[in-house]
């Protein structure tokens, strides 16, 4: 972002009351982490009981019309068609080139409603690209303000939702639209960390009392507010791709592996034919993870060689996994890498070993029934 | 973490470093209170090796934490004369105990006069506003 000032979510007068670290996240001045837990105690916290993220910023877009799933399909890259009302979906929105404007959650309410959940600094783009291309009939419109999100994420979900009335236990990326003491609330089964979890989504005004309802339930069972600090080490320990790193319009989807969200059998959707055709003719570079062996702890950038002094990359996203207590990177390598090879990281003039792996680097349990 | 504290007794740099006085003509070197707040969890700490000669605002050793990397700048001018080998397991004393067991590293310093010339409470605290 380059000027103004930072947005705010719906729930900042309580992030400030609880004394948290305040960053700029796309934008928006968010919560890095909290007094009393800091990001290993509210990392773990997630991966042993439960955490509650304030997740506002992320952006909020409705598409609405007779045949707005068709019109959505024709221009995401993931197929509608592979799910059913009820249901969401991770999805790309690419550019011509197959580079990747965003990535982001499609909620199928219905053949002529849909809702998207993009990322904070994208949202906007997103929104235009799809206004601009929508056929009379079809309402494309960013509601960015209009919803705030929280995220309930560890094996104690479900407990929290349970004792606010919520419903819960439904399956791995479905929703429930349901009511919170009188308002309209969506519960999605979904996430950003490995863990059992939901995102809920209330109006804008709502969400700070259904905050304070979460956070008490939550600390019941153990569990802790968390920052998004701690939501970028869970989402590392995953290999989870975040947009600017893992995915950028000069990264392809055919490159970050998340080719599983492409419909590759549609007509047509942005990006089509750059990505068919990369796809058949491989990809000059591949996302792999990477297990700091030495001492250290790789930081996006840093360079990758091989362990005779060949260049192979780069990090896209590192850090220390509180799981492991060992330093993760994500990167994007040489197509001739494989699993199990020891490289050397270059963290500032330092070379630190590594092995290749494919993420995730820890056992989860997103998608236990 | 309890509130932010910067004893009475020790020197202070800018850079967020504090320093003891020995004997001998030695000092002992960690990083504040306030820094370690500002970092976060520390979950790695690489240190100068004994035997290093430093010049005053070197840098000489990084500390890392979940989120970001910090360098460590030296003080003083002198030699490294130890180094305190538990952060190496366990880096978090830097954010329990950064006056105590979280120090860094002991300097033999060139002139003990410098010290004197470095911040003392009053003006670090000022320095934080």
């Amino acid at each position: 972002m380059s000027n103004g000032a930072l947005k705010t979510s719906p729930l900042h007068e309580k992030h400030v009351a609880l004394g948290a670290k305040m960053a700029d996240f796309g934008g928006w001045e968010m919560p890095i982490e909290y007094p009393g837990g800091g990001v290993v105690a509210e990392h773990t916290a997630v991966r042993t009981a439960v955490g509650v993220f304030d997740v506002s910023h992320l952006g909020k877009a409705s598409v609405r019309g007779p045949g707005a799933k068709d019109f959505v399909n024709a221009c995401l890259a993931n197929d509608l068609n592979r799910i059913e009302p009820g249901k969401a979906q991770y999805t790309l929105c690419c550019n011509d080139s197959g580079g990747v404007v965003d990535d982001l959650i499609a909620y199928l309410r219905s053949d002529d409603d849909v809702f998207l959940i993009p990322n904070a600094a994208n949202t906007g783009e997103v929104v235009e690209l799809l206004k601009a291309a929508a056929p009379e009939g079809i309402e494309v419109e960013n509601l960015h303000e209009g919803y705030g999100v929280l995220a309930v994420q560890g094996p104690q979900s479900d407990e929290v939702l349970e004792a606010l009335g919520l419903p819960s236990g439904h399956d791995y990326m479905s929703f429930v639209e349901t009511q919170w003491q009188g308002h309209p609330l969506i519960v999605c089964r979904t996430g950003y960390t490995g863990e059992r979890g939901y995102e809920l989504v209330p109006a804008w005004d709502v969400a700070a009392d259904l905050w304070d309802a979460l956070i008490e339930a939550a600390r019941a069972q153990g569990g802790l507010p968390c920052g998004l600090g701690a939501r970028d080490t869970l989402r590392t320990e995953m290999g989870y791709a975040l947009h600017g790193h893992e995915l950028s319009t000069e990264i392809t989807p055919v490159q970050a592996r998340v080719g599983w969200a492409v419909g590759w059998k549609k007509d047509t959707f942005w990006g089509r034919d750059a990505l068919v055709a990369e796809k058949a003719a491989g990809p000059s570079r591949v996302a792999w993870g990477l297990v700091v062996t030495g001492r250290g702890i790789p930081r996006s950038h840093c360079a990758v060689r091989s362990a005779s002094g060949e260049a192979l990359g780069e990090v896209t996203s590192g850090t220390f996994s509180p799981t492991l207590k060992q330093g993760i990177a994500l990167a994007l390598l040489a197509p001739t890498v494989a699993e199990g090879d020891e490289v050397v990281i270059d963290v500032r003039g330092r070379d630190v070993a590594a092995v290749v792996k494919r993420p995730p680097f820890v056992e989860v349990g997103v998608r236990e029934s | 973490m309890s509130e932010l504290e910067y004893p009475e007794d020790l020197r202070y740099t800018a850079e967020h470093e504090w320093v003891r006085t020995g004997d001998g003509g030695v000092v002992r070197v960690g990083i504040t209170s306030f820094a370690q707040d500002a970092l976060g969890d520390v979950v790695y700490v690489s240190l100068p090796t004994v035997g290093d000669t430093v010049a005053a605002g070197d840098a000489c050793g990084e500390v890392e934490s979940t989120k970001s990397v910090s360098d460590l700048y030296s003080p003083l001018a002198g030699e490294v004369t130890a180094v305190n080998e538990a952060l190496d397991a366990t880096p978090e004393l830097v954010n329990t105990d950064p006056y105590g067991e979280g120090w860094m590293y002991e300097l033999k310093v060139d002139d003990l006069a410098a010290v004197e010339a470095l911040m003392d409470q009053a003006a670090y605290r000022e320095q934080l506003g």
